[in-house]
């Protein structure tokens, strides 16, 4: 039993604005040191799959600079690792729509005889997962494809991509897209196991019949027709969506909580490209509490609630609170911040001020100077 | 087979023991022991080669290699993991005539001349693996084919008083060598030997072959090597060097070194430039510093959790500062553990080690007898139990 991976590099892109104007979502910065995509390439690569292609659509410059030879992530490899498949990649595909048409791109990837099982993710959804038991339940029950699910009972208004409703043994009793989540319902990880053969037709059936999305057009149609035997794999550990700026902004601040640090690296290994940064120096006139911080920060003022990234300057008197500083800020004298978003190599100047709140936190562009 | 030429190899001597050191390096190198929050003491002369246009490195050691050559591994932290030349950790092996442990710094080079000999280059740069400074070797270099040298050995410009314990120099106005005093009781010069050295390979090669064929010499570059060339009309020529430069090689100088990248304006500033000091990086998440924790003048590294009080100290990657804990004037290593209430003062705590609650270790300077106090260790891999109290200069 082999298994590869297959990671989409845009799939919420529109939906987190102008954090994702200049990069993909999965470049996007999560958590002090990380990108987003650093959670999916460490679970696979730490469950042993380590042929792993990456479809990306357009804005992938910073990804595949933040990538490198994927040495960081233990996927460069003699003859399996990471594989950038852009769109044009093969003659008739172009800029997709759906992660049905992205695919057709890369069938010739993953059509590899070698690899019983694919892997199909998201890059959005941050957990720390072994892939393994995932796999052996989905052989064990004889699914077609087994979507990797957990229970989200706090936020019952919120409406998840893919909800399944399925019997004790995990077999799907009805999909449902774009609903919200109950106690009885499953809600989709947008990662799915499905064998290679089969998702090598799919792909090859779903362009003549010019299907676009994977979960609406193959997953819930094939199903309700009788088609399809879906299983549900449970995951019980931490997750965390972001799919928008305001559960980007929360699930930052949600790190600030033990249960959730130890769910997300309490495990295995998050691995990131090494950047060589310093330790953080702590100031004789720092006041930092309750924050996540990076190396290669200097800090100076005072810091509450809040994730610094690598190498961010705080200068005498400034003020942070709940806020999310990205790699490179610098912040001026006596500045205020509060609920605010900084994105890379921000500069706020002496005695700015700042200010957002939780539901709509102040995002600054890269490079600006406030 | 053929080999592209080099212009210069750098071999580091990583043999030693580190005896002085003593817990610290039961079962490691001295090179791999750590500094600085995520360093370890082989990274300051491997990003130096590096910075320097170095990429070709042989690492020398024969004791406890272990922890050692899984840090370097392939080299890859560094960018020494290259096609041509990269990164070797040489250590003593059997021949067909003889097999023998590296006697002196001069042997240890000596038995490896065919590793140098495959990059047939102009000159061979000798370095250690136990010094913390920021140095361009290329410089270096320069000046050595400028003045057509045949050895160039960096110096540094100490005080009289500490000239009796270093390899001095005494030069002429050129700054050409004509004496060499190992440890001199009365210091004609203040120039010290940084045991930082670039021979013409040729020459070197000769004279380390005729080192081996005496059994009188001691098989050391400061004690034999340099002497000979100098008696033989050698060009050897000192290299001022006054940047930062400290020998690790006792508690306190290990200490001191540690307590000189505080402050904003450093003795050692690790931050200066792009020439970034490279390391092994372990994936640990961003560190956590809690609510009520107190931080002042240290150095922080990633994947520390802090929940205790931190003044004028470095704690390294991994580490748990416990609720109440106090760490001041100390360097706490990677993935130690302190744990609630324990008071830590001018203290070094070994790697992987557990200071329990409420323990007390080491204190002020102040207190005590000049002669009684020193910096308290606790060693690798220890476990200090609850209530314990460590003074000054006591070892566990």
């Amino acid at each position: 039993m082999k298994a590869m991976g297959v990671i989409f590099s845009n799939i919420y892109d529109s939906t987190l604005g102008e954090l994702t104007n200049h990069r993909t979502v999965a470049s996007l910065p999560f958590g002090g040191r990380y990108r987003q995509i650093d959670f999916i390439l460490s679970n696979l690569s730490n469950s042993g799959i380590y042929k792993v292609g990456l479809v990306t659509k357009y804005n992938y410059r910073s990804l595949m600079d933040h990538l490198g030879s994927a040495a960081d992530w233990d996927l460069r490899r003699k003859n399996e690792g990471l594989v950038i498949l852009p769109p044009f990649a093969s003659g008739n595909t172009g800029v997709y729509k759906g992660k049905l048409e992205a695919l057709y791109s890369a069938v010739s990837f993953i059509d590899n005889p070698y690899y019983d099982y694919v892997v199909v993710c998201d890059s959005t959804v941050l957990c720390n997962i072994d892939f393994k038991p995932a796999i052996e339940s989905h052989i064990k029950s004889g699914a077609d494809v087994t979507v990797i699910s957990n229970r989200e009972l706090n936020d019952n208004a919120k409406k998840h991509p893919l909800i399944i409703y399925a019997d004790k043994k995990g077999k799907a009793e009805s999909i449902l897209i774009d609903s919200p989540s109950d106690e009885m319902s499953y809600v989709g990880m947008g990662m799915f196991i499905i064998k290679r053969q089969l998702l090598v037709d799919v792909i090859n059936d779903s362009h003549s019949k010019g299907l676009v999305h994977f979960e609406k057009d193959y997953l819930q149609r094939y199903f309700n027709n009788g088609l399809l035997k879906v299983s549900v794999y449970e995951f019980k550990g931490i997750v965390l969506r972001n799919e928008n700026i305001k559960s980007y902004y929360a699930n930052n601040m949600a790190l600030l909580q033990e249960k959730t640090r130890n769910g997300l690296f309490g495990k295995n290994p998050i691995y990131t490209k090494v950047r060589d940064e310093m330790p953080t120096y702590y100031g004789d006139d720092s006041d930092i509490a309750n924050c996540i911080i990076a190396d290669g920060c200097k800090l100076h003022g005072k810091v509450s609630d809040s994730i610094l990234f690598r190498d961010i300057t705080v200068n005498e008197g400034a003020s942070i609170k709940s806020s999310i500083i990205m790699q490179g800020a610098r912040i001026g004298k006596n500045a205020k911040l509060e609920c605010v978003i900084l994105d890379k190599n921000v500069i706020v100047t002496d005695n700015a001020e700042l200010k957002g709140t939780p539901e709509h936190p102040v995002i600054v562009k890269k490079g600006a100077t406030v | 087979m053929l080999f592209r030429k080099k212009d210069c190899v750098a071999m580091i001597l990583a043999g030693g023991q580190g005896s002085r050191l003593m817990v610290l390096t039961e079962n490691t190198a001295k090179p791999a022991v750590p500094f600085g929050g995520k360093y370890r003491l082989i990274d300051f002369p491997l990003s130096n080669c590096v910075h320097s246009g170095i990429d070709t490195v042989g690492i020398l050691t024969q004791y406890q290699p272990l922890q050692l050559n899984e840090y370097i591994g392939n080299g890859m932290p560094w960018g020494l993991n290259s096609a041509n030349g990269g990164i070797h950790v040489l250590s003593p092996y059997s021949k067909s005539e003889s097999s023998e442990w590296y006697k002196g710094t001069a042997n240890a080079i000596f038995q490896n001349i065919s590793f140098i000999d495959r990059y047939n280059p102009d000159n061979v740069l000798i370095l250690s693996g136990d010094h913390i400074y920021k140095m361009d070797y290329a410089e270096m270099l320069r000046a050595h084919n400028k003045k057509k040298a045949d050895c160039t050995i960096a110096v540094l410009d100490v005080s009289l008083e500490e000239a009796s314990r270093f390899g001095i120099m005494n030069t002429k106005g050129d700054g050409r060598v004509i004496e060499f005093e190992e440890k001199p009781k009365n210091p004609k010069s203040t120039k010290a030997s940084m045991g930082i050295y670039i021979f013409k390979w040729s020459v070197l090669k000769k004279y380390l072959i005729a080192d081996n064929e005496d059994p009188e010499s001691s098989n050391d570059f400061g004690k034999n090597i340099i002497p000979r060339l100098i008696e033989d009309q050698y060009k050897l020529y000192a290299y001022s060097f006054d940047g930062y430069w400290k020998d690790v090689g006792t508690i306190d100088s290990l200490w001191q070194s540690n307590m000189d990248i505080l402050g904003d304006d450093p003795k050692f500033d690790l931050f200066d430039g792009d020439k970034k000091i490279y390391s092994r990086n372990y994936a640990h998440p961003s560190s956590y510093i809690a609510k009520g924790a107190k931080i002042v003048n240290s150095y922080i590294a990633e994947g520390s959790v802090v929940y205790g009080n931190v003044y004028n100290s470095i704690i390294s990657t991994g580490c748990t500062v416990g609720k109440n804990a106090e760490i001041s004037n100390s360097f706490v290593m990677p993935n130690a553990e302190i744990g609630r209430n324990s008071v830590i003062k001018y203290a070094i705590i070994g790697e992987d080690s557990v200071v329990n609650a409420n323990a007390r270790i080491g204190d002020l300077p102040e207190f005590y007898d000049k002669s009684k106090w020193g910096i308290a260790v606790v060693g690798k891999d220890k476990v200090v139990p609850q209530n314990r109290i460590l003074l000054p200069k006591e070892i566990f």
